[in-house]
């Protein structure tokens, strides 16, 4: 793509995974025979009134504090008004000008910041489903609790519009305030894109497409909008501002008709909630309920424990792994190791996201250190900690129940040394390879002190020992 | 001055249809209603806020749930609906 | 006078009659009335003879009733009553029956209240006649060519008609006052949050209130307590302060009552200035100290209550699409949305439709700051106003309208001359304080004159102990005639 920079914004919606919905007791499950899960209120009969679910808030607040942002210590609800069937009160709850959360930010890789304008609570509506002439309307999903992340049109490009999807989501689930599950519409996606020449011109006409609910959607609509807009531009026509549909089947945007036209929300203060006080305290008391976050963790990680960037990526992708991670390598010195083992061997058991998201791992964070311990001290090789691992893991055991004693204390400096010379006494041949320098002759001396230690010896230290003995002798 | 472009947006958005014999008639009392309460851009004075007559705040309820409405009532007032569902039909001859 | 509550509990109490004998009186009573009066319109025998027979049964088991048990009574039809019709008089919700009852009818219902129908009001509360009413307009029983007066007109229909001994209105510019006033009632619009909301169906909801209308102050303190609980349903409920009943008879002596000049505008020499004055009078002879003062700001609250509840309501009577209950138009349709337009035009009236029109109006963009936020700014500046003058005084005195009951067909002509005669009445909406109309007087025509107590916020004792002595001290108000006579 040349010619023209993205400018795009993002407006996520994400089910808020509280046990009720956001103004009744009804439960939020998904799934369910339709218009079992509802009430007066969320169906909006005449004469019902919202009550506003206290956990709603704290979420709210939470993913605020977890994305940078400032509380509003008042805040309040506002009616959007507009008629669809979806909607059974033909207004919408929400926050208009007194959101719970303004002016957070997301890190990206590339060191840019995206910047988020406000966070706000708010009902989701019911679900249409149109068959056969005639449209069903199912207000389960009415009333569940979402909240809009909207952030500043910052984004340069679709991967980073991608990349800053996937942060949020990891945020939310670290913070266990959604599940955020694309498919399942727990997460929902308005673009908004419009192009121009260069960082210094000032923004063009926007259009934006609504409700994406999977990445490779967002990314196709994007990469479409891009040569539609830029099209338009190059032809000298203006680009109009519109809502606009992804069409799966054809892979192109088109307009909206209709529920967007002439829209005026004709925001009002909802005059059956009272206002909402987030005092200081209450702010601190929340933030100290969030974990360490991913970007924390990875700064950790890389940093203080010097891991590289990928190990550090991989590892704060599930929080239940990094949180497993962090107990293992308490105290450790080699955090390497115990990285190399949790991403190349327990990952290779949590094939799935899901697996990983679970992390349903028996073994204890302890049982693993200990292991880890073994090979900081040169107690055992790698090999065979790789291999007395995986037994742990099928008999949920610690290494002391995996290792013979004689294993576990290891080999000394001076049994090494006569085991080597040993070998290199019997295979004269090999050394005279090695001599004249065939570097794989190596193997067949190293074969015979494997065979003898059971391969219990430290390949690198046999090979330096190895060596320094050919070299010592004489010709 | 309300004018007739006026009254079909404010229609729209109230979701009524004002028929082309009802137009005037509307838009002479619009206009008296409107005009009525015009009178209040001569008054000075004014408090900032939302002026709402409750000083309540945070009046929360726990996240607990409750046994939804049965859905025979839910849809009562329907005749069941069809599917379990509210239906409307998205276009339909004249019922005579 | 017809039965007051009190009159007929004592009856009860001593077995002078069960509760269903004095139901089906009642129910005779409103078969011969309600012809003229239109005060019911949907009616409830069945129920309201089970209810009865229950309290009976109760009683003979020696429980300890309310003195509410076993006394027929009625709502507004804008109540809403699990299995009963509630339709706020308006063809857009025929044939809705709710599915929960409103708070304040399930706190009488449980106290044994004998419910023997809704009755008549202005369609979804909005007008100051009944006439706005799809069942036509509630007459008023002192003179069936006046109506009963609105938007609470068959509810003051029915308790001045002697065919319900009390009822529960509701209140948003002056719908309880104002019919109480007309009809000779004493009617008490209660502070915003006392009582709840929940199940009634919204015209403006931080103007609504939910208040009784009844024949003594007694009565009115009586009913007032048992509906003003705090209820967990409605966030902006706090319930009362206190019980006003046990503290009716408690001093007045020395309370300072102030007549509130602007309300008497355009009243010099009428009939219904001097029965105010004369009111004001008794309470001075009654040991209170009577004073004037002005509250300049009530000038413009009928255009700020006007933009502000009609900007609510035009919010609040969106969801009537005909999707989940209700009217849904029997025209044909191209699109959803036309199917909504039409039932929408079709099943509200002509008030009801300018109401919302103007509400969008004021809230649409390009007018929203002029009207809306202007409006709003002009509450909170009306609030400060009337805290103010309750620094002078505890009571404020005026008319609770400026005339007495309109000929029938008389309003609706020019929309903003019948808003005109809220004026009285709206500003105690626009702050939330508590109302109070009890009958002073009538016109030469014998009309019903009433007067208007404004108290502080949740001082509705304050209100109703005055308001009590003061019957006594004026002696008993002329009846009706009509209906169940005690």
């Amino acid at each position: 793509m040349s010619g023209y920079q993205m400018v795009i914004g993002l407006e996520t919606h994400i089910e808020l995974s509280t046990k009720t919905k956001i103004f009744c007791a009804c439960t939020t499950a998904f799934g369910g025979e339709p218009n079992t899960h509802c009430c007066p209120v969320c169906i909006g009969l005449p004469g019902s009134m919202p009550r506003l679910n206290r956990a709603v808030v704290e979420y709210a607040v939470r993913a605020g504090l977890a994305t940078g942002c400032r509380i509003n210590e008042i805040a309040k609800m506002d009616r959007k008004n507009y008629v669809y069937p979806d909607l059974p009160k033909a207004y919408q709850i929400s926050q208009f000008d007194k959101p719970l959360c303004l002016g957070g930010r997301i890190l990206l890789k590339n060191g840019r910041e995206i910047g988020i304008t406000r966070i706000h609570i708010e009902e989701d509506a019911g679900k249409l489903v149109h068959e056969g002439g005639k449209t069903y309307v199912d207000y389960n999903r009415g009333g569940v609790p979402l909240i809009e992340i909207v952030s500043e049109p910052d984004i340069r490009s679709v991967e980073e519009a991608v990349e800053y999807v996937e942060k949020l989501r990891l945020i939310m689930k670290y913070i266990g305030v959604s599940d955020v599950k694309m498919q399942e519409g727990s997460l929902r996606c308005d673009v908004n894109i419009s192009l121009r020449r260069s960082e210094a011109d000032p923004f063009g006409t926007r259009a934006e497409i609504k409700n994406m609910n999977s990445f490779a959607f967002m990314e196709k609509a994007l990469r479409y909008e891009y040569e539609r807009q830029a099209a338009l531009l190059d032809a000298g026509h203006p680009v109009v501002q519109e809502t606009r549909r992804f069409n799966t089947a054809t892979g192109e945007t088109e307009p909206m008709r209709g529920k967007e036209d002439a829209q005026d929300y004709r925001y009002f203060r909802e005059p059956d909630l009272v206002t909402i006080r987030v005092t200081k305290e209450e702010q601190e008391a929340l933030r100290k309920t969030l974990p360490l976050l991913p970007d924390e963790r990875f700064a950790r990680y890389t940093g203080e424990l010097a891991l590289p960037e990928s190990d550090a990526t991989l590892l704060t992708q599930y929080r239940a792994v990094s949180d497993y991670f962090d107990a293992v390598v308490q105290g450790l010195p080699n955090p390497k190791t115990a990285a190399n083992f949790i991403i190349g061997q327990l990952f290779g058991r949590l094939a799935t996201e899901e697996d990983k998201e679970a992390f349903a791992i028996e073994l204890s964070p302890d049982k693993l250190r200990a292991l880890c311990e073994l090979v900081a001290g040169g107690k055992i090789t790698m090999t065979l900690a790789k291999a007395t691992l995986e037994k742990m893991l099928d008999q949920n055991a610690g290494p002391e129940e995996i290792l013979t004693p004689e294993e576990m204390a290891g080999m000394d400096d001076s049994q090494l040394d006569a085991v080597c010379r040993a070998a290199v006494e019997a295979n004269p041949a090999a050394v005279k390879d090695l001599r004249a320098g065939k570097g794989k002759a190596m193997g067949a001396i190293m074969g015979a002190v494997m065979k003898a230690t059971k391969g219990r010896a430290d390949a690198g230290a046999a090979t330096a020992i190895i060596r320094k003995m050919i070299e010592s002798m004489p010709d | 001055m309300i004018t007739k472009d006026d009254l079909l947006h404010l229609a729209l958005l109230s979701k009524l249809e004002v028929k082309e014999d009802e137009m005037d008639a509307l838009i002479a009392d619009m206009e008296s209603i409107v005009a009525f309460a015009d009178t209040i851009a001569q008054a000075s004075g004014g408090v900032e806020g939302d002026g709402l007559p409750t000083t309540l705040e945070n009046v929360f309820r726990e996240d607990e749930v409750r046994p939804s409405m049965d859905r025979s009532l839910i849809l009562k007032n329907v005749n069941g609906g069809e599917n379990g569902c509210f239906v409307v039909r998205t276009r339909k001859q004249a019922a005579r | 006078m017809s039965g007051t509550i009190l009159t007929l509990a004592r009856r009860l109490q001593n077995k002078e009659q069960s509760a269903v004998e004095l139901t089906k009186e009642y129910l005779d009573a409103v078969s011969r009335e309600n012809g003229a009066l239109n005060a019911y319109v949907h009616l409830t025998p069945d129920a309201a003879l089970a209810a009865a027979s229950a309290v009976d049964k109760a009683r003979l088991r020696g429980e300890d009733l309310s003195p509410l048990a076993g006394i027929p009574m009625t709502l507004k039809d804008n109540l809403s009553t699990d299995g009963i019709l509630t339709t706020c008089c308006s063809k857009i919700l025929s044939g809705y029956t709710p599915v929960f009852d409103a708070t304040t009818w399930a706190l009488l219902k449980a106290r044994g209240a004998v419910l023997l129908g809704k009755t008549n009001m202005d369609e979804f509360a909005m007008g100051s006649s009944c006439e706005t009413s799809c069942y036509g307009g509630a007459k008023n029983p002192h003179n069936l060519e006046r109506v009963a007066g609105g938007s609470s007109g068959g509810v003051a229909s029915a308790v001045a008609g002697g065919i319900a001994a009390y009822g529960l209105g509701s209140d948003t510019g002056g719908s309880i006052r104002q019919p109480a006033a007309f009809c000779g009632l004493t009617g008490l619009k209660p502070t915003y949050g006392a009582v709840s909301r929940y199940g009634l169906i919204a015209y403006a909801s931080s103007f609504d209130q939910v208040g009784p209308i009844a024949q003594t102050a007694e009565d009115a303190a009586l009913v007032f307590d048992a509906i003003s609980e705090k209820d967990p349903l409605d966030s902006t409920s706090q319930g009362r302060r206190e019980e006003t009943f046990p503290l009716l008879s408690q001093p007045v002596k020395g309370l300072k009552v102030a007549l509130v000049k602007e309300y008497f505008d355009g009243l010099a020499g009428s009939t219904t200035e001097s029965a105010i004055q004369a009111a004001a009078e008794t309470l001075r002879a009654m040991g209170c100290e009577v004073c004037e003062l002005s509250i300049p700001e009530i000038s413009y609250s009928l255009p700020v209550y006007y933009i502000l509840a009609c900007a609510e309501a035009s919010s609040n009577l969106g969801r009537y699409d005909g999707i989940r209950y209700g009217y849904r138009t029997e025209e044909g349709w191209e699109s959803i949305h036309e199917m909504i337009c039409k039932t929408r035009s079709e099943g509200f009236g002509a008030e009801v439709k300018r109401r919302i029109l103007l509400g969008t109006y004021v809230l649409s963009a390009g007018y929203y700051d002029a009207y809306y936020k202007k409006a709003q700014s002009l509450r909170g500046a009306i609030h400060e106003a009337f805290e103010k003058a309750f620094c002078q005084a505890d009571v404020l005195l005026c008319p609770t309208v400026p005339r007495t009951a309109f000929p029938l067909n008389f309003t609706g002509v020019d929309p903003v001359e019948t808003y005109l005669t809220d004026i009285c009445t709206v500003s105690v909406n626009i702050v939330g304080l508590p109302g109070l109309s009890v009958p002073c007087g009538s016109d030469e025509e014998g009309l019903p004159i009433g007067m208007q107590l404004i108290g502080r916020s949740f001082d509705e004792a304050t209100l109703l102990r005055l308001a009590h002595q003061y019957e006594t001290a004026r002696g008993p108000y002329k009846s009706a005639e009509r209906g169940v006579r005690v």
